[in-house]
């Protein structure tokens, strides 16, 4: 009898050291959080993060955010309510008025600017307003991100007339972005943005001026490289291409953020 | 095939045009002064040799109504003072100027046509002290006049020493402009170069966006300064080559042989004409870290 449950003990034993060397469990014995998000790291972290412009009234407050590599989000919220300024301290254009923020686990407030611009490599930016360079051509606007970071120019126009034929905007190729339709501009924009094929990409309304039977198509662009691993966060007022696609969306109102999975829709009052 | 343009339009920078001009006036000043420094530097050097190396005797001439005779006697006493000379050690070697030398010594005087053999004139021994002797003055100016009573001594120093503090000072002048020009020229370069960043402030953005570093851009401009720098310098130099010579043309027009031993040396030249590319030197370093140091302050 005595000898039967020391055997039980012993198994427990094995059993424990077993999840401490898995670091499921911690020296003490106390579980970590064996949610299977766990083993994912987060590439933006935002904890009581609060933004405002000068002296002006905070836009966001106690934002609290882990977006966890491989996810894909929807960012809503009325114009106004902030998703321009979210997205700018994701893509590190803007430092939190206070809180903190981790970028592919680096704190942007800790950062020095050559590490920075080593992240925004990594990050691939669909600009509200595209900021396109109107000097140059779509296609040197495209090799931007490839040839700041110094890349064999002949690898540089492969990648970019395949992206440019894919977005079919080959014939357009030496055009300059004042002569191009605002659609034409949006989709040279979103090239630029995943020609370097980033880890993360944030696009603020990428959809908005493309014409209905291209935007599923670049819809499906930022699906196909979220499945290849890219972390996605697109900005958007449509609401047709949030209940086409079952994402889950970061919701801004009243300067907090609410996270709303697939038909949950509680809470929101078509506030989008 | 696709050329590839540089994301920064520096070329269009109104500041370009500027920054052009003032480089050429800056490069052209600077070759000018410099000229000047080195020839006054290869004046100050022969004026020093000849101090070290050369003394002037002179005989005085012996007044007589004969002047045949006076003549005669004042030439005897040359001839002592040159037997003597060339018996002591030291000297390598003496020789009385001739009458066509006088001649052309005194013409800015006297005027073409004089005959020097009608007038009391000095007679005058060119004396070159041998290599690395030291002489003592005040003796061989005293066994002189006792080998010849006509004769002293003269070593051009003191009149010489009073050029040579002058020229001192010009050169010390010079040089503060040298560097004067220098400084000027690189405020300028910072100052328009920082206008440029200003002016393009939306493209830089976008290129840190991009995840180009500060370096990328100082890059960009590094490149244009250094081009403005080269071009323009090769301008002023253009412009002041033909300053210089006209300048060292007027000064070899001066008689009396103080200022035309201020030639620039072979060595001169070359420095005078590789100042573009320390003024495309200067232009690029400048720039870079304005650039560097500029953009720092933005996030
Ligand atoms: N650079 C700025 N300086 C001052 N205020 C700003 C600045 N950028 C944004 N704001 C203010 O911050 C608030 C949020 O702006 P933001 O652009 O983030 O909204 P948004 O959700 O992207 O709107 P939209 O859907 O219209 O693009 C707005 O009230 C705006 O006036
Ligand atoms: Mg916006």
């Amino acid at each position: 009898m005595h000898k039967k449950h020391l055997i039980k003990e012993k198994k427990y034993f094995i059993k424990y050291y077993i999840c401490y060397k898995l670091k499921v469990l911690n020296r003490k014995g106390v579980f970590i959080l064996l949610n299977k998000d766990s083993s994912i790291p987060a590439i933006i972290e935002m904890q009581n993060v609060g933004i405002r412009y000068g002296q002006g009234p905070e836009i966001l407050s106690d934002i609290k955010l882990s977006l966890k590599k491989g996810s894909f989000h929807f960012l809503t919220g009325k114009s106004g309510a902030g998703k321009t300024s979210l997205l700018s301290m994701m893509y590190l254009a803007q430092k939190p008025s206070r809180g903190i923020v981790n970028v592919f686990g680096k704190n942007v407030n800790f950062t020095n600017r050559d590490s920075l611009s080593l992240l925004r490599r990594k990050i691939g930016v669909v600009f509200q307003d595209f900021r396109l360079l109107d000097h140059l051509s779509a296609f040197d606007n495209v090799a931007l991100p490839l040839r700041v970071c110094g890349m064999d120019e002949r690898e540089v126009r492969k990648r970019v007339k395949e992206l440019l034929q894919w977005v079919e905007l080959d014939r357009h190729m030496l055009d300059t972005p004042a002569t191009l339709s605002g659609g034409e501009k949006q989709r040279i924009a979103i090239a630029r943005a995943v020609i370097n094929r980033p880890e993360l990409l944030l696009a603020d309304e990428p959809t908005g001026n493309v014409d209905n039977d291209i935007a599923p198509k670049l819809m499906k662009l930022f699906v196909e490289l979220n499945k290849l691993g890219t972390t996605v966060v697109i900005a958007t007022h449509s609401e047709k291409l949030i209940n086409d696609f079952n994402y889950p969306r970061l919701h801004l109102q009243n300067r907090g953020l609410r996270i709303f999975y697939p038909n949950d829709v509680s809470g929101l009052g078509g506030n989008i | 095939m696709i050329n590839r343009k540089q994301e920064l339009p520096l070329k269009d920078d109104s500041s370009s045009l500027f920054l052009q001009v003032m480089i050429t006036i800056a490069v052209f000043l600077f070759a000018v002064t410099l000229a000047g420094v080195l020839s006054i530097n290869s004046m100050l050097l022969n004026w020093n040799q000849s101090i070290l190396g050369s003394l002037t005797v002179q005989i005085m001439p012996v007044n007589s109504i004969d002047k045949d005779k006076a003549r005669e006697e004042t030439l005897e006493h040359q001839n002592k003072a040159v037997r003597f000379l060339e018996s002591r050690p030291e000297i390598e070697k003496a020789v009385p100027l001739k009458d066509e030398q006088l001649e052309k010594l005194i013409r800015p005087w006297l005027g073409d046509g004089t005959n020097i053999g009608d007038l009391p004139v000095p007679r005058l021994i060119d004396v070159k002290v041998k290599k690395g002797e030291n002489i003592n003055f005040a003796e061989l100016a005293e066994k002189l006049a006792n080998a010849s009573p006509q004769a002293s001594l003269d070593n051009h120093k003191l009149w010489l020493n009073k050029l040579i503090r002058f020229a001192d000072g010009l050169k010390m002048l010079a040089m503060s402009i040298l560097l004067l020009v220098v400084t000027i020229a690189s405020g300028a370069i910072f100052y328009s170069t920082q206008t440029s960043l200003g002016l393009h402030k939306y493209i830089i953005e976008i290129l840190h966006m991009m995840g180009a570093k500060d370096t990328y851009v100082a890059q960009q401009y590094a490149k244009r300064t250094a081009y403005l720098g080269l071009t323009s310098g090769a301008a002023g130099l253009a412009l002041a080559v033909p300053a210089i010579f006209a300048i060292s043309r007027l000064a070899e027009q001066i008689e009396g042989g103080i200022i035309s031993e201020a030639t620039l040396s072979w060595g001169s030249w070359v420095l005078i004409l590789s100042l573009p590319l320390f003024s495309s030197l200067i232009a690029t370093v400048t720039a870079y870290y304005t650039v560097k140091r500029t953009l720092e302050k933005m996030m």
